[in-house]
């Protein structure tokens, strides 16, 4: 049979895909092999030495990590001369370890404590002096203990072939061989936590969590991450209720057992003191902690006289796509059916829901790529050079697709091919990098759109002519040399990516909030659409399209139809229904009285309008969330809902995938599940319902229940991922009219002292949430201002220094950090934190699906006067 | 005292040689090239095969041989890299060789570049050498100007650029693998074989690694012929080698000879005996990873194989030679203190046990030993044979088991007599 082989494993013939190393065959023999630093997601290093085999007809032991398995081998993994071997590198292995086993984190899950129980004797020969290394800390979340490192530097390989970060290294030699960053400075990486997990000894622990656990104490919850899309699977480990660390486990999940320092670090917010515990209603200006009978009365006795006076489209609601897609389908099914207004929203309406209305329109489905497609692919075109920060492990796949298996990645984006130090970059594994002005990513895809169909090969295809017609057209308005001025990208650049795209076997386009979250977003969306189907690289297997998502269930909320446009399973609802910032309109028209807000906080999130004059002219403002917003501090009632780790569910990741949501640990004081209030409001809603409003049952057991309604409902809730579904659609959508809007041309900057300003996701936060998270703020608590060197030079500003940045007649002051990859003359500035910084910026609404872009702007920049 | 004709050295005899490209043709240098480049290139492996030269940095691998292993159907980049790291403990011979003809080495370059397709060679010479490093890029330089480096060489479409890297000191970057990584840009630790660098190399490109001295031979086979070469030396080590004599003889120093002259006349004959005519105690035949030997081996051959066979190895050429006054744990501590100092700590054996073993020595030398501790050193040597992921396991371990197996008596006086008989106030220390 090709691709496999036979060998003998301890008498036992074993049939294994060629290539297998040795170690894995044993496994798969029912052998398992002592080792360090072997590990199935890096290359063998063959260091430790522990996992010699004997080979027949070869002299010498053999590591079985790095020897794969060949035809025809016969394999000992316990011969005498095997055992003997095991027991030598045991002892060396042991000699200078300081067997401080039980004020060690990782004892319980060690594996020298394992197998040194399985090949060590009682006893050791070594009575010399043991070698001593300083404790020292790594930074300010990991413990380095060097005493006990077996030096198998699986953190080092790690960090270089998973995380692209090099920030480790091994340093001086010999017994004094230690791991560390670069030339003993603190560790300043991404913090990913992989070189925790990843130590197969306790050489490198968490500072988070020292000595707050045993490894067999903890109660595991397997389940998903809350901070971005990309849908990991994370193990929750809780004593007494309360989350004490975060673990993955190799090779599970969507995230194959990686994780970001979000997932790793940011457990922290789940029992922060600062949650709402108890529902509070506002008395004047005061709030009340009230029952949850009380405060459910109250709100449906407010709501229920709102919709008597002014009916139901006179109350909205707006749901954050944190939530379940149970609770995001109750919600919708609350507001739709149990009061019967149309006014539903949700937080993809920041930008996500460009992505999934536009695929939609153009391809019919919205689960066009999996990460398996990213992996497998032979070229990416990627329009998210924020990957590494926004969606760490979908970046993480592009990384291997472009490091292990050497794709060809073209990636367009607003940042240098530069990384900083110790932080992965993806234009940095470009092959082609189209470094663009901020803001033209517009003219960028239609640079690309022109070159592909300028390109006589590629541009012959069984196209509707009608199709080529038009999007030719849309391109024609610029030539190159304009689009050249725009973007900083040349005619010649655009053909070499645009012919790579359209020659891959697999190509797969990914892009994220820098197309989903800015100006012409929707159309942009659309238009790479088009670029996509013009390169043949869509409707394939292995090829397609994944749309970034920073929020862990942006793509159930829509699917869920937690959106004006769609029902749930994205059937389309009438078209009568306000949007996010619609609704604030309506508010302050007084058309909307009642606002019902779940975990949205408008007044942080859009400060440059007017929320406040709005939201005070309602007469209910509900508002349920984990912490008292700011929006919540101004509401009516106040609903104490719980995190993500305190309940059942199901999310759905950026790849349509849905997973399971598994409660850890229980609600804090009386706060209860967005599922539970909306089921209280229903039945309250239900029981007090006017004549004439049909009463919908709102009595659900949990989760399960809502979600087989879910099931039964819309039993086509989430869309296919058959190729040929796509090509169908696509042949009948080129046979319309497309109206595609001529992009805009951003205007030059004018003088030295102006900056294109760009606010958006730090790595080491997501929203708000996270900033609740000590392990995060550890590593950035407040905001601060990247700049290029060149341009802190030539202004004279010192690293730390403030710097006034200016627009209009608003300013704010922020530290400086220089940074290699921002642009020269653009800055970047964390959304987390400050609130000013965002009303430097305009306020845009796409003319399509009203997302409201409030990220970039240009500011002029001065050295702070000393008052 | 028979003379044995030189090869490599006949040069540095005549007085005033300097070892520039115009003396160095003035003796045929480069013609060897000229005919090679006319040659194809399988031609020319196929002489050096049956020249039978071996590798003259320690292992003795046939030259041909290994050349032969790069793929034939690979395209793209492969190269060649001349190791001129020689840092083995009494070897002095490549440093002779680059300071006083340097030519030789690089022509050799040349013709096993273009055997072999190499448009790249590298010289990884050792950090200290600063004097050959010097002559050997200003080699360099004229052999460009004189257009036996370059574009089209000769007319024969060849290309070849010769870079010369400059190590940093680590004694590992002298095994091939650890030179790769360490020209790479990277920490100097060997990888793991396989895949051997004729597969991926540098780059994870085609590579052959070659000795200093090996690659001086060269140019003399392909002028005078496979025959000729073969005729020297003995059947399966044919060819003349440099040994670097030290230690207590009266004339250390380098010495041509053929293959297969005892090491008897090397000691006594060659370097004219044990200084103030003491006895002789033991010798190092091959450098410091080499097993020591006894004045009872004294009539073996010098050639790989007969010395293999009494438990050491001809190895790098360095004869390191101690007389009845040198005390063998002394000695073996001394080559274990350079062993632990050197030790990459890559792999887990030679990390632990080479300090470990150390420890153990000092504490024997110093007068506190064990009667367990022999067996002790027995089972830690043992423990790294055979198991690290280079070589430099079984170097380290070679001068303690020689030692225990002929000189036991030695250490059995340390631990009984409370010290060193030879030296009592010894100081030691783990210096790293």
């Amino acid at each position: 049979m090709a691709g496999f082989v036979h060998l003998t494993i301890d008498g036992q013939g074993i049939e294994v895909e060629s290539g297998t190393p040795l170690i894995e065959a044993a496994k798969q023999a029912g052998a398992e092999i002592a080792h360090f630093c072997y590990h199935p997601k890096l290359k063998p290093d063959a260091n430790c030495r522990m996992c010699l085999v004997e080979i027949e007809k070869m002299p010498k032991l053999q590591t079985s990590c790095s020897t794969p398995a060949a035809e025809g081998m016969v394999v000992h993994t316990a011969s005498n001369r095997v055992k003997q071997a095991q027991e030598g590198v045991m002892s060396f292995l042991l000699g200078n370890h300081p067997l401080d086993c039980p004020e060690c984190d990782q004892g319980g899950e060690c594996q020298l404590q394992d197998f040194a129980h399985q090949h060590s004797p009682t006893l050791s020969p070594f009575s010399e002096e043991k070698r001593v290394f300083d404790k020292e800390y790594f930074g300010p979340l990991i413990e380095k203990e060097m005493n006990r490192c077996v030096s198998c530097l699986r953190c080092v390989r790690y960090c270089d072939e998973v995380l692209d970060v090099n920030a480790l290294g091994s340093i001086d030699r010999g017994t004094m061989t230690q791991i560390g960053g670069f030339a003993h400075h603190e560790l300043d990486c991404e913090f990913c936590g992989g070189c925790i997990q990843i130590c197969p000894v306790g050489a490198l622990t968490s500072r988070l969590s020292m000595y707050d656990y045993r490894p067999w104490q903890v109660k595991k919850t397997e389940t998903i991450c809350n901070y971005c899309g990309d849908g990991c699977e994370l193990t929750l480990e809780s004593i007494n209720n309360t989350v004490v660390r975060t673990s993955s486990k190799l090779g599970t999940g969507r995230n194959t057992g990686d994780l970001c320092v979000r997932g790793f670090f940011g457990y922290g917010a789940i029992g922060h003191k600062d949650r709402l515990t108890r529902p509070m209603i506002r008395r004047g200006n005061h709030r009340l902690q009230i029952t949850w009978k009380g405060a459910v009365e109250s709100a449906v006795a407010a709501l229920k006289k709102i919709v008597e006076t002014h009916g139901p489209g006179s109350v909205g609601g707006v749901i954050s796509a944190h939530c379940t897609n149970e609770e995001i389908y109750l919600f919708q099914k609350l507001l739709r059916q149990g009061i019967g207004t149309p006014h539903v929203d949700s937080s993809t309406r920041y930008g996500y829901v460009n992505a999934i209305t536009g695929l939609h329109k153009v391809f019919g489905t919205t689960r066009l790529a999996r990460y398996e497609d990213v992996v497998g692919a032979d070229v990416l075109l990627v329009f998210a050079g924020e990957m590494t920060e926004t969606n760490p492990i979908a970046a993480l796949k592009v990384k291997e697709a472009v490091r292990k298996h050497n794709a060809t990645l073209i990636a367009v984006d607003a940042y240098t091919k530069q990384s900083d130090p110790f932080r992965s970059h993806l234009p940095r594994l470009a092959k082609y990098h189209l470094q663009i002005l901020q803001g033209a990513e517009s003219l960028a895809i239609v640079g690309l759109t022109k070159a592909l169909l300028e390109n006589p090969v590629l541009s012959e295809g069984d196209f509707s002519p009608l199709f080529l017609e038009q999007v030719t057209k849309s391109v024609a308005l610029f030539s190159f040399e304009e689009i050249h001025a725009a973007t900083g990208i040349s005619q010649e650049a655009f053909s070499q990516a645009a012919a790579a795209y359209a020659g891959a076997t697999r190509g797969v386009l990914i892009f994220g909030r820098a197309i989903t979250g800015s100006e012409e977003g929707y159309i942009n969306v659309v238009r790479l659409a088009h670029l996509a189907i013009l390169a043949k690289q869509v409707g394939r297997p292995g090829t397609g399209i994944l749309a970034l998502a920073s929020e862990n269930n942006a793509y159930g909320a829509i699917a869920m139809g937690g959106l004006p446009e769609y029902l749930p399973g994205f059937s389309p609802a009438n078209g009568a229904g306000y949007t996010l910032p619609g609704m604030l309109d309506a508010c302050e028209r007084g058309e909307i009285k009642a606002l019902y807000l779940v975990g949205e906080n408008p007044l942080r999130s859009l400060p440059q309008k007017n929320v406040q004059a709005a939201l005070s002219k309602l007469d209910l403002l509900i508002c349920q969330d984990l912490f008292l917003s700011e929006t919540a501090a101004i509401a009516h009632v106040v609903f104490p809902a719980v995190s993500f780790a305190e309940k059942e569910g199901r999310f759905t990741n950026q790849e349509g995938e849905v997973q399971r949501v598994r409660k850890a640990v229980e609600p804090v004081g009386n706060a209860k599940t967005d599922l539970e209030i909306f089921s209280m409001m229903g039945a309250a809603i239900a029981s007090s319902s006017a004549a004439g409003v049909p009463a919908v049952s709102f009595d659900y057991a949990n989760s399960e229940a809502v979600w087989r309604e879910i099931m039964a409902t819309v039993p086509d809730g989430f869309h296919t991922d058959s190729a040929e579904a796509v090509s169908q659609h696509v042949a009948v959508y080129a046979q319309q009219a497309i109206e595609l809007a001529p992009p805009v041309v951003i205007s030059k900057r004018r003088n030295p002292d102006e900056f294109d300003l760009q606010v958006g996701q730090a790595l080491f936060h997501s929203g708000r949430m996270s900033t609740y998270a000590s392990g995060l703020t550890t590593l950035l608590s407040s905001a601060i201002v990247l700049m290029h060197p060149s341009d802190s030079d030539r202004m004279g500003v010192e690293e730390g220094e403030q710097v006034t940045l200016r627009a209009g007649s608003g300013t704010v002051c922020l530290p400086v950090k220089t940074s290699l990859k921002v642009q020269p003359g653009t800055l970047f500035v964390p959304e987390h934190f400050s609130l000013d910084v965002k009303r430097l910026l305009p306020l845009a609404f796409d003319p399509t699906t009203g997302v409201p872009y409030s990220t970039r702007g240009r500011v002029t920049v001065s050295k702070q006067k000393i008052s | 005292m028979v003379s044995y004709e030189k090869i490599l050295t006949k040069n540095m005899d005549t007085p005033g040689y300097m070892g520039t490209l115009p003396e160095y043709r003035a003796t045929g240098g480069y013609t060897a090239f000229e005919k090679a480049l006319k040659m194809p290139p399988a031609e020319i492996i196929d002489i050096v095969k049956k020249s039978g030269l071996r590798g003259r940095g320690g292992a003795g691998f046939p030259t041909g041989v290994k050349w032969s292993f790069i793929p034939k159907t690979h395209v793209g980049q492969r190269y060649l890299c001349c190791n001129a790291d020689e840092s083995e403990p009494g070897t002095f011979k490549d440093r002779q060789l680059i300071e006083r003809d340097p030519h030789q080495m690089l022509e050799g370059i040349g013709i096993a570049s273009y055997a072999i397709g190499a448009s790249v060679a590298y010289i990884y010479i050792r950090g200290e050498f600063d004097l050959g490093a010097k002559i050997i890029e200003s080699a360099i330089q004229e052999a460009y100007q004189a257009k036996f480096f370059g574009k089209n060489l000769l007319g024969s479409g060849f290309n070849l650029e010769v870079i010369l890297h400059r190590g940093a000191g680590a004694y590992i970057c002298g095994e091939e693998t650890a030179l790769l990584e360490s020209i790479e840009g990277k920490r100097g630790k060997p990888r793991t074989k396989p895949p051997f660098p004729a597969v991926h190399g540098l780059y994870q490109a085609p590579t052959v690694v070659n000795n200093v001295e090996t690659l001086a031979n060269v140019p003399y086979i392909i002028n005078r012929g496979a025959e000729w070469y073969a005729s020297i030396g003995t059947p399966k080590s044919p060819g003349t080698r440099i040994f670097s004599v030290s230690g207590h003889v009266k004339r250390p120093g380098n010495y041509e000879v053929p293959l297969g002259i005892t090491l008897r006349e090397m000691i006594y004959t060659c370097a004219g005996g044990i200084r103030n005519d003491k006895a002789l105690k033991a010798i190092i035949p091959g450098g410091a990873s080499a097993a020591f030997l006894t004045p009872a081996h004294l009539d073996t051959p010098m050639d790989f194989e007969a010395i293999a066979q009494i438990g050491s190895m001809l190895g790098s050429g360095g004869v390191t030679v101690m007389d009845e006054e040198t005390c063998m744990v002394q000695a073996a501590t001394n080559l274990l203190e350079f062993f632990y100092h050197e030790s990459c700590g890559k792999c887990t054996p030679c990390r632990e046990g080479s300090s470990w073993i150390l420890q153990v020595l000092h504490r024997i030398e110093r007068g506190t030993g064990r009667a367990s501790d022999l067996d002790l050193l027995e089972t830690l040597c043992r423990r790294i044979e055979g198991v690290t992921v280079c070589a430099f396991g079984d170097a380290e371990v070679a001068p303690v088991l020689s030692t225990l197996k002929h000189f036991k008596e030695e250490y059995v006086a340390h631990i009984e007599g409370r010290g060193c008989p030879f030296q009592p106030n010894v100081e030691l220390v783990m210096a790293h």
